[in-house]
């Protein structure tokens, strides 16, 4: 499985500013948030990127796309109907290739070497099969999450074949539908926003949205694809950083700083802030 | 043979083969001696130890406490009496029962088996056995998958429930949040399970678990229009962070705004409430104790701050006790609605899904356990639809129960659809089937302990019954299908009548015999058969009439009920008068709608609990939505006349609903010789401490010894042969010379046989002889009366009466003709009574701290101890000391002690005119209700006259439940000592006998000490004098009794109150009475205390012991 291309989805209620966020990076150099997460695919060799966004913002995400402007797509989402449909604005811009799809407002930090959208890319290529990146989650953090069931896959440690998706479970349902062998008791994979996607999950989608006329949450269609085609998770090794949430763009850039080469200036600010307040 | 013993013991428990696992109790201790029991419970008790199996375990330690209560005991003389240890007696009141055992045991080696020793280790073992199933109930619940979480969660801000955004979003035009209202059946049991829907049960042997179960809607005949689902419950979100519960049936509200008041259940009547929002995931249970806010925990609930919830229960007037599950169904209807705003269950509105239905039910199980109840798999019946059958299962592996029980906790539904259970099948059950509840509420607790003990160690006659009725079971679901209800009606009646009663004779009752027997003689065979609902009869009951009857049956129904209940209410424990209902299947399960606008209102009763509250306060300080909900209300009363009038009476005081009370209770007390100075003496001296529980007790520094063999006459190993024997001659002769007459002392209302309900006690039908109930007092002349024959005796009957039971006693003498007992029949008048009041804080304390109690399982003692502080409030609320008034003035007053019965016949004028009667008598025989085998022995009666004694009170080998005093040695002197009177608890345990109460007088001797003679009597002045100086010479004794005040539809609440009593046996302590002491065998001494003890009375065949001594 070759992966050309990512889609970035960027359009939900509340989140179209948050990928113009200013931030520094690991470099010290001071980015948009639009730019980092364009970095992540671009690493993974990613060429043609597309974006979903509302309608208006168009002139302000080509501000904040920096030099990666010429590889961008717009996919203007006319109305918002939900992730799934958010997703499916890119039918055109995907045709018939898998593809990586990364969510507008998270940014993710890799803890080996290589970046964590590659780490996923190489999964699919090798599985040829869609996959999704997971992470160990405490049952407490369910309400922001989508989360998977499964099994752990034989011989592997990090790779688990998906019998069940479900969007925001609560503990009740995961701990009856979602419980995985091998995890201490509370503890779920939850998505870590970002997935290689076979165009299979681009007609469940079509079909969703021609059934029902109301907005499709992007889970319903992976637990669609689940049931039709093989569909793997893996625990992706890296962090992810939710800049949506209150004070979510602060912690995004302590971790980035405080991973970065200026560690120690922000430590010793830290320290002078926490003696002084 | 012990080695025989004991494999074939610990196979029974093990093998997989049915007909050894089925073994009986019986035949495995059949033709063992002592030594082969002893050698039995050894092996028994090491395989205990070392099995890993629970049910394994719980089978060895209820075969243990079989051996040591009913069978071990007859294999060695009554002699061997032996004392308990005082700490294993701790071990046990603390729950510790493993080591009570060991200490007991290790008793048992040095001394042998003894009478004392034996009965410890039954109680010890049978506790165990049920610690350790409900143990494994509670691990159960917990593991159960969707549970387990919220055991996890003990942090407000680690919640990962949040309310449905549908329910905090406000209409445009109003403000106001919809409401989220759910409505739920409730259960029926068909073919009543023969109590196997008790877990413990299901998880031992699922394969005979099974019970046919209808969702039933119901309205009350004559009052409702048509059935409808009997419980409600309504949540809306609402503008101030805290939970505000609401129960418009029991009138009750409280605004909680601390997490562990949630944990508080006894605090209020709310705990229902409580436990929905514990076991519904709202209030995890592991955040007991994290003492957080609620507006933290709703904060993270909502997403934001500010708002909270409300919660509203509703039960449409249907009584407590009905036996059909109204309160586990409340419970479930509760949680549906909570699970569905927190999105736990798929849908906010409509039906539930099957997945649904299952999950509501382990949590309903969930929340009885919370609150300390237990009811069985099947009562959250009606949140299913239609009729099912629900099922034990074999546990598998994936299941947590695999390898520890046989069973799963959670049943298996299935649902028998139409063409299974046709529709005209179903309009024929409800054309003929009617459901009453017939007004009596009991406490089932005691039968299903008695159930589970029977079915795990496979009794006899009770495990073919049960078998009876598994295939009775089939044939009533056989019936059904094929739509003959007749048939349904004959396989239940048969049911009721056979098994039902051979595993649990006290199933049945006198009232609800006599119903069978009206409905029968009233229509034939119209009258097509008769369904006992739930644990025992009594409340919940179905009768079944031919369908072209049924609406004349019905009304006919209604009144010979009351009637019925009319004629019994002194003698049985109602509640309230009966009622009729209407009932139709339910066919779609629980069901929720989002009210909006107009339609989000509440019931009317919520506004009439809040009303009052809202109003009161200034209009400004209300938020905006009570301000809002008070012009709903405004608006509403504007509609309807009928409902202003009612808001309007609950807003304002009422004229008659005060006062009249008093003025009863003051008449009372006039009319029953109540002394106003004495009371007051009482209350000054009981608020300055100079009397109460604690100064009840002697001086520490008494010496309290036991008796040696010397200092009493013994008996306990003459059977009633004796009776007949040269050594009884004289009192034969004194018999047969009609010197004797008997007195029975029934002026108290056994507030321990019925919790405090106050019916009479001798009046109460306990126990079936020769096929019939017969109350106390019919016992008790039927003895007589056969004395009377055997001697052709004139045997002069006495019953002492008194306030409460003179009355229902005289009254019924008359009704039955005394028995056509031979001999004269007398009523003996009380002529004073006391007022109860408050308790002080001082002896509540030193009554549940200091005095014994047995600690309860833990969720029931958490329970318990919220009570106790509640009470401990009110008291200090209503005021320590203050007289308790509120309740019916004859719950008010009380008898003052079995002193004064004795002297009440002195001062009434009885003994006088008795003597002149009958002018041989010399000797009369006085004895407890309860004490049922006590009767007129020539043998205990010549030992008597030898002794030239003026009293004779007979003594039995103390067994672990005796307790309360008995005969020892104080300061020198031999006499009885009450257990109230005891420098400190362990002075008990060295005392080997306890006091029956049982006492021969000799008439002249008694008169004597009061300085009287037989003809003084007849000078009142004179022998009122003489009683009140004997009275003065005699300690009074402040005690703590519980009585049971009712309101509402069947509701009922118990209140410890203080009150005096002088004592019977302190006559003992007079050195002007000579006394004697007589050992007598336990069947005559043992006194009958609680319904508890009946089952046993009857296995170890004290009953037949008992209907061996009348003649009916």
């Amino acid at each position: 499985m070759q992966i050309h291309k990512a889609v970035i989805t960027a359009a939900g209620p509340g989140q179209t500013a948050l990928p113009l966020q200013r931030l520094v990076d690991r470099d010290g150099d001071e980015k948009t948030a639009l730019e980092m997460i364009i970095e992540e695919v671009d690493a993974a060799g990613i060429d043609s990127i597309g974006i979903v966004i509302s309608p208006g913002n168009e002139d302000a995400y080509r501000n904040a796309a920096g030099s990666y402007l010429d590889r961008l797509t717009f996919l203007v989402q006319p109305e918002p109907k939900g992730y799934g449909q958010a997703v499916l604005c890119a039918k055109q811009f995907v045709g018939r290739e898998p593809f990586v799809h990364l969510v507008g407002d998270h940014l993710y930090l890799s803890t080996q070497s290589r970046r964590c959208v590659q780490q996923l890319i190489e999964v699919a290529a090798e599985e040829n099969c869609s996959v999704s990146g997971v992470q160990p989650t405490n049952e407490r953090m369910l309400p922001f999450f989508g989360a998977i069931g499964g099994r752990r896959l034989p011989q592997t440690e990090r790779l688990y074949e998906i019998s069940r998706v479900i969007e925001k479970p609560t503990p009740t349902l995961a701990e009856q539908e979602l419980t995985i062998a091998g995890f201490r008791s509370g503890i779920y994979l939850c998505f870590f926003g970002m997935h290689v996607l076979t165009p299979g999950v681009i007609d469940i989608l079509d079909t969703l949205a021609a059934e029902r006329n109301r907005p499709i949450p992007l889970a319903e269609a992976l637990q669609e694809l689940a049931n039709r085609e093989r569909y793997l998770a893996c625990e992706v090794e890296g962090h992810r950083y939710n800049i949506g949430v209150k004070y979510g763009l602060l912690t995004t850039q302590l971790a980035l700083a405080l991973s970065g080469v200026d560690r120690d200036q922000v430590l010793s600010d830290m320290v002078e802030l926490l003696a002084t307040r | 043979m012990a080695t025989i013993a004991q494999n074939r013991w610990i196979q029974t428990i093990t093998s997989l083969d049915d007909s050894i696992r089925h073994r009986t109790l019986e035949s495995l201790c059949d033709g063992l001696s002592t030594s082969g029991l002893l050698h039995a419970t050894s092996e028994l008790d090491g395989f205990r130890r070392q099995t890993d199996n629970l049910y394994h375990r719980v089978r060895a330690s209820f075969f243990l406490a079989a051996i040591y209560r009913f069978h071990l005991p007859k294999t060695f003389p009554e002699t061997q009496a032996g004392l308990l240890s005082y700490r294993a007696y701790q071990h046990i009141l603390e729950r510790r029962f493993p080591e009570a055992i060991d200490q007991l045991l290790q008793l048992q080696r040095t001394e042998g088996p003894t009478i004392a020793v034996s009965s410890a280790l039954a109680r010890a073992y049978h506790q165990l056995g049920i610690q350790t199933l409900a143990d494994q109930v509670r691990r159960s619940v917990r593991s159960v998958r969707g549970n387990q979480w919220m055991f996890r969660i003990g942090h407000p801000s680690e919640h990962p429930l949040r309310i449905n955004k549908k329910l905090h979003q406000t209409e445009k035009s109003t403000d106001d949040y919809p409401i989220l209202c759910e409505r739920t059946s409730v259960r029926m049991d068909f073919s009543h399970s023969g109590w196997s829907d008790i877990f413990f049960l299901g998880m031992d042997y699922p394969e005979g678990a099974r019970v046919l179960n209808a969702s039933i809607d119901l309205g009350v005949y004559g009052r409702d229009a048509t059935p409808r689902p009997p419980v409600e419950a309504y949540l809306r979100v609402i503008d101030r962070p805290l939970l505000r519960l609401v129960s418009t049936d029991l009138g009750a509200e409280a605004e909680i705004s601390e997490i562990d008041e949630v944990f508080d259940f006894a605090k209020d009547y709310l705990g229902l409430l409580k436990g929905a929002l514990i076991a519904s995931g709202i209030v995890p249970p592991a955040m007991e104790g994290c003492h957080r806010k609620m507006s933290e925990l709703l904060a993270t609930l909502f997403g934001r701050d500010g708002l909270g919830l409300e919660l509203v229960s509703r039960v449409n007037d249907i009584p407590k006790g009905s036996r059909l599950a109204v309160s586990t169904n409340l419970l479930g209807c509760l949680i549906s609605v909570l699970m569905r705003a927190t999105g736990q269950v798929s849908r906010l509105e409509g039906g539930l899904d099957f997945a649904d239905q299952r999950l509501i039910t382990a949590r309903a199980i969930l929340g009885e356990w919370l609150g300390g109840s237990g009811g069985g798999w099947q009562d959250s019946g009606g949140v299913w639809q239609g009729i099912k059958r629900i099922e034990g299962v074999l546990a598998s592996e994936g299941d947590p129960e695999f390898g520890i029980s046989r069973g799963r906790l959670l049943p298996q539904h299935t649902l028998l659809s139409e063409d299974r259970i046709s529709h005209s099948a179903r309009n024929a059950l409800q054309n003929s089937l009617i459901l009453i509840y017939g007004g009596m509420a009991q406490n089932v607790g005691p039968i299903l302990e008695m159930v589970t003990e029977k079915y795990l160690v496979r009794a006899g006659k009770e495990w073919s019954a049960r078998l009876e009725a598994m295939e009775i079971f089939e044939g009533i679901v056989a019936a059904l299908e094929s739509g003959d209800i007749k048939r349904v009606a004959e396989l239940t009646t048969r049911n009721f009548t056979g098994p039902l009663q051979t595993i649990i004779p006290w199933c049945t009752n006198r009232f609800t015999d006599s119903m069978i027997e009206q409905c029968r003689s009233r229509w034939g065979g119209q009258f097509w058969g008769f369904l006992m609902l739930g644990g025992m009869s009594g409340g919940g009951m179905g009768f079944f009439f031919d369908p072209t009857i049924q609406s004349e049956a019905r009304k006919w129904l209604l009144e010979t009920l009351v009637a019925t209940k009319r004629s019994m209410e002194t003698s049985l424990p109602f509640a309230m008068d009966p009622v009729v209902y209407e009932f139709s299947i339910n066919d779609q399960g629980s069901w929720a709608e989002l009210l909006n606008h107009e339609s989000a209102a509440m019931p009317d009763a919520y506004y009439g609990i809040l009303a009052p509250k809202l109003v009161r306060q200034d209009l400004r300080q209300l938020s905006p939505q009570s301000q809002r909900e008070l012009m709903r209300l405004n608006r509403r009363c504007r509609e309807s006349d009928s409902r202003a009038r009612w808001l309007l009476d609950r807003l304002l005081p009422q004229p008659a609903q005060t006062g009249q009370h008093e003025s009863n209770l003051r008449e009372l007390l006039r009319v029953n010789g109540f002394d106003r100075q004495q009371h007051e003496k009482i209350r000054e001296e009981l608020t300055s401490g100079r009397i109460g529980l604690s100064e009840n007790r002697l001086p520490p520094q008494t010496v309290i010894e036991d008796i040696s063999p010397d200092d009493i006459v013994d008996l306990r190993e003459r059977s009633l042969e004796c009776q007949k024997s040269s050594e009884a001659s004289l009192g034969r002769a004194a018999i047969a010379s009609n010197q004797i007459g008997v007195i029975t002392l029934s002026a108290g209302v056994g507030s321990r046989w019925t919790g405090g309900a106050g019916v009479v006690k001798g009046l109460h039908p306990f126990c079936k002889f020769q096929g019939k109930h017969r109350s106390f007092v019919e016992v008790h002349l039927a003895k007589s009366r056969q004395t009377s024959r055997l001697y052709s005796a004139r045997i002069p009957h006495v019953f002492t009466t008194g306030y409460l039971t003179h009355t229902p006693i005289e009254r019924h003498l008359k009704s039955v003709e005394d028995y056509r007992y031979p001999g004269p029949v007398y009523l003996s008048r009380g002529m004073s009574v006391g007022l109860r009041m408050i308790p002080t804080l001082r002896d509540l304390r030193f009554f549940w701290q200091e005095m014994p109690h047995q600690v309860l399982d833990e969720q029931a003692q958490k329970v318990r101890e919220s009570a106790q502080s509640a009470i401990m409030g009110w008291a200090q609320s209503t005021g320590e000391t203050t007289d308790y008034i509120d309740n019916l003035p004859l719950q008010c007053m009380h008898p003052v002690g079995h002193w004064f019965e004795v002297p009440n016949m002195l001062r009434n004028g009885l003994l006088h005119q008795m003597l002149t009667e009958q002018p041989s008598l010399k000797y009369l025989l006085l004895h407890n209700i309860d004490t049922v085998g006590a009767h007129v022995d020539p043998l205990v009666l010549s030992k008597h006259i030898e002794s030239g004694a003026c009293l004779s009170f007979e003594v039995i080998s103390r067994r672990i439940d005796d307790r309360g005093g008995g005969l020892a040695i104080v300061d020198g002197k031999r006499r009885l000592v009450e257990g109230m009177a005891l420098p400190n608890e362990r002075e008990e345990f060295k005392l080997s006998f306890y006091s029956s109460m049982t006492t021969w007088i000799d008439i002249d001797q008694l008169l004597e000490s009061f300085e009287l003679n037989r003809t003084m009597l007849a000078d009142q002045n004179l022998v009122d004098d003489a009683v009140r100086i004997m009275a003065q010479r005699l300690p009074t004794y402040i005690t703590i009794k519980d009585v049971k005040k009712r309101w509402g539809l069947g509701q009922e609440d118990i209140y410890p109150v203080a009150q005096f009593e002088k004592i019977w046996g302190d006559m003992s302590t007079l050195s002007t009475v000579s006394c004697e002491y007589v050992a007598v065998q336990m069947m005559r001494g043992q006194q009958l205390k609680e319904p508890g003890q009946l089952d046993g009375w009857v296995r170890d065949g004290s009953a037949n012991y008992v209907e061996s001594l009348c003649d009916f």
